[in-house]
């Protein structure tokens, strides 16, 4: 039982590693790299505290 | 004080850069590892009567053992294995000096760099 | 930035831009920093009692606890300031400059990286333990751990710290069962602490063994300061961050004296201070099949929610590198429709998954705590400079600690005994990673930061720096 659940793992892990490779490059070919790293530190902070201070 | 604008980065340059964080982080925690730097001082101090008294364990002690399935024979060597503290005072000195020298190379190096961000940011306004 | 910015409940978008999502609350907090560290009362803090005795862990225990307490308390009064991705990293970069945030984000990268490969191991060497089937290998249960963490981490934060606080909780409880299950309240029935922790054998080393015990009374907390780093993605952080920590700190207080009593009143210290699986142990010795499964399934839990968190924490913290260009920008980039770091999880799943295969569960452990303890000597330096910076008052605080300066004091000495306790075990090996650290400052400070924009890391809307 214990080695069948050993393959199970190396299978879980292939399928969820393989899915993860194939999302990336489907993101990556369809969003614009600008977009993609449009993320800015702090902005919501920055809106938030001029309203509360 | 015109703003500082950085150089855009080529994907080469960027990979390059990704590869040297990578190989220094193996060779930091790689290296250690195949020095055989890693690991305490312990060593075994040999008893010649393996029982449970001479180990120094009572009854309820000895009891235990053998519930986790040791004899005084197995037990030994995990009983009396033992740190021996030494203070390596060189050793001891090379790492204080090391570490306060990486720590005031940060706060200076980083105090310097601070000034400019502050610079930058607050005369913009 | 102006306009476009909406702030409801599932959708955080600034104009077109992809930032991470604002969905979490102070429950996932607690789930993240106490599932972080949990793990450390079923495997870790036990190597203590080895180093210097049963008592020595039980005092490192409280000394410790009041390291984190000082630890959680400032950490919650600047990051409940500073609320960004990357945590003790942006506190750096906007109180003590950009080098430094640099080396703290390695430290974070560092010591979550490795307590995710410690967790692995604990997790594929307890599988292995309980299958006793000759020739069966943690291999493939360390590869399935990671991966299949790093795909739920990759599918959204909100899943992972919900996963996070349904394990954590079980694994939680199932301490406190044992705790209630081995009559507490009478000695001489299951628990015979008296007779197993003997003036005799209390302190096997003396004192000296008390310091060296500190290394690893580390491993009771280590990892409850990574709530900051959920602090982008916590709906309201200044009150949600405080509180999650501050409660974490106390459920972790709890569990480290339960542990502790259960442990130091069913094993012998020898055996409590080499065995992987004390609270495993300490199961199967009271005899009950029922609470052996249990201490067993909680093992692996704890394993898993420590692993969970640690991905989510060590991406977070390389995603900000590379949103400030201190690594390639191409790591800052958000998943538009999971709003995760996807690619700074993908990048550190093969690193960790090399780690867990080739080192063993000691030296994980070890280069998590020195990164750890590094940190810690930073924070108790940059609360001060907080502080003095900005003055209370000078800006809006989400929590102020008291007794101000004391707990930074306290932090600071108990770091300096740690490194102390460190030297005694393992010396040479924090001089080479003190080393590495130093070289890579010298490659940033030198080469890479000149590829960063010098006043658009200072996000804050605060004002001057006092003394600038």
């Amino acid at each position: 039982m214990w080695m069948g659940l050993s393959y199970v793992c190396w299978g879980i892990s292939a399928v969820l590693a393989l899915w993860m490779l194939y999302d990336w490059f489907k993101v990556d070919t369809t969003y614009s790299e600008e977009t993609l790293t449009s993320s800015r530190e702090g902005e919501l902070e920055a809106v938030s505290e001029t309203h509360r201070i | 004080m015109p703003r500082y604008t950085p150089p855009e980065q080529s994907k080469v340059g960027q990979i390059f850069d990704i590869a040297v964080v990578v190989v220094a982080i193996f060779v930091a925690l790689w290296l250690p590892l195949k020095l055989g730097l890693a690991g305490a001082a312990k060593s075994i101090d040999a008893l010649d009567t393996k029982t449970w008294d001479s180990l120094g364990q009572n009854a309820t002690m000895a009891s235990i053992w053998e519930k986790l399935g040791y004899t005084p024979e197995t037990a030994h060597d995990v009983i009396r294995n033992h740190f021996h503290y030494i203070i390596d005072w060189p050793t001891l000195i090379i790492m204080a000096v090391v570490l306060i020298g990486y720590f005031v190379f940060l706060f200076r190096a980083s105090d310097r760099e601070y000034r400019e961000v502050i610079n930058e940011k607050f005369e913009d306004k | 930035m102006t306009a476009a910015v909406e702030t409801g409940k599932t959708t955080t978008i600034h104009g077109d831009r992809v930032s991470l999502l604002r969905v979490l609350g102070p429950a996932h907090v607690w789930a993240l920093g106490v599932g972080i560290v949990l793990v450390g009362e079923f495997t870790g803090w036990n190597f203590s009692a080895d180093k210097g005795g049963a008592l020595a862990a039980l005092i490192v225990c409280w000394i410790v606890g009041l390291l984190y307490t000082s630890v959680a308390m400032i950490d919650s009064e600047v990051t409940s300031t500073v609320a960004a991705a990357g945590g003790q990293y942006a506190q750096a970069k906007h109180i003590v400059g950009p080098l430094m945030a640099f080396n703290v984000a390695l430290f974070l990268v560092f010591a979550y990286t490795m307590l995710e490969v410690s967790d692995a191991i604990l997790l594929g060497d307890t599988i292995v333990a309980k299958a006793g089937v000759e020739g069966l290998t943690h291999n493939s249960f360390i590869a399935a751990t990671i991966v299949v963490l790093a795909w739920l981490n990759y599918r959204g934060v909100l899943m992972t710290l919900n996963v996070n606080f349904v394990i954590t909780a079980i694994a939680y409880v199932s301490i406190v069962i044992l705790f209630f299950s081995v009559s507490p309240w009478t000695q001489g029935a299951v628990l015979k602490l008296n007779e197993l922790v003997t003036p005799g054998n209390a302190l096997p080393y003396g004192w000296i063994g008390v310091i060296a015990a500190f290394q690893f009374g580390i491993w009771y907390y280590l990892g409850i300061e990574g709530t900051t780093q959920a602090a982008e993605e916590v709906r309201s952080p200044a009150r949600s961050l405080p509180y999650g920590t501050m409660a974490g700190m106390i459920t972790l207080l709890i569990a480290a004296a339960m542990t502790w009593y259960v442990c130091a009143s069913m094993m012998p210290w020898e055996y409590l201070g080499i065995t992987y699986y004390p609270l495993w142990d300490a199961g199967k010795l009271s005899g009950s099949p029922l609470l052996e499964e249990l201490l067993f399934v909680a093992t692996l839990l704890s394993a898993l929610a420590s692993a969970n968190g640690c991905i989510n924490d060590a991406a977070r913290a390389w995603f900000s590198l590379g949103r400030d260009r201190y690594l390639p920008s191409w790591f800052s980039a958000v998943h538009p429709k999971y709003r995760t770091p996807y690619r700074s999880i993908l990048f550190l799943l093969p690193i960790a998954l090399a780690f867990a295969f080739i080192a063993d569960l000691n030296q994980a452990i070890t280069f998590s705590i020195l990164s750890g303890v590094l940190q810690y000597t930073f924070m108790s330096i940059n609360i001060m400079m907080f502080r003095k910076k900005w003055p209370l008052g000078t800006i809006r605080r989400g929590y102020t600690h008291p007794f101000h300066p004391l707990p930074a004091i306290v932090l600071f000495c108990l770091c300096v005994v740690t490194f102390f306790a460190i030297f005694l075990g393992f010396g040479s090996q924090l001089i080479a990673m003190t080393i590495f650290y130093f070289l890579i400052s010298l490659w940033f400070h030198f080469y890479r930061y000149k590829f960063v924009r010098r006043g658009d890391q200072f996000t804050m809307p605060w004002p001057k720096p006092q003394g600038y």
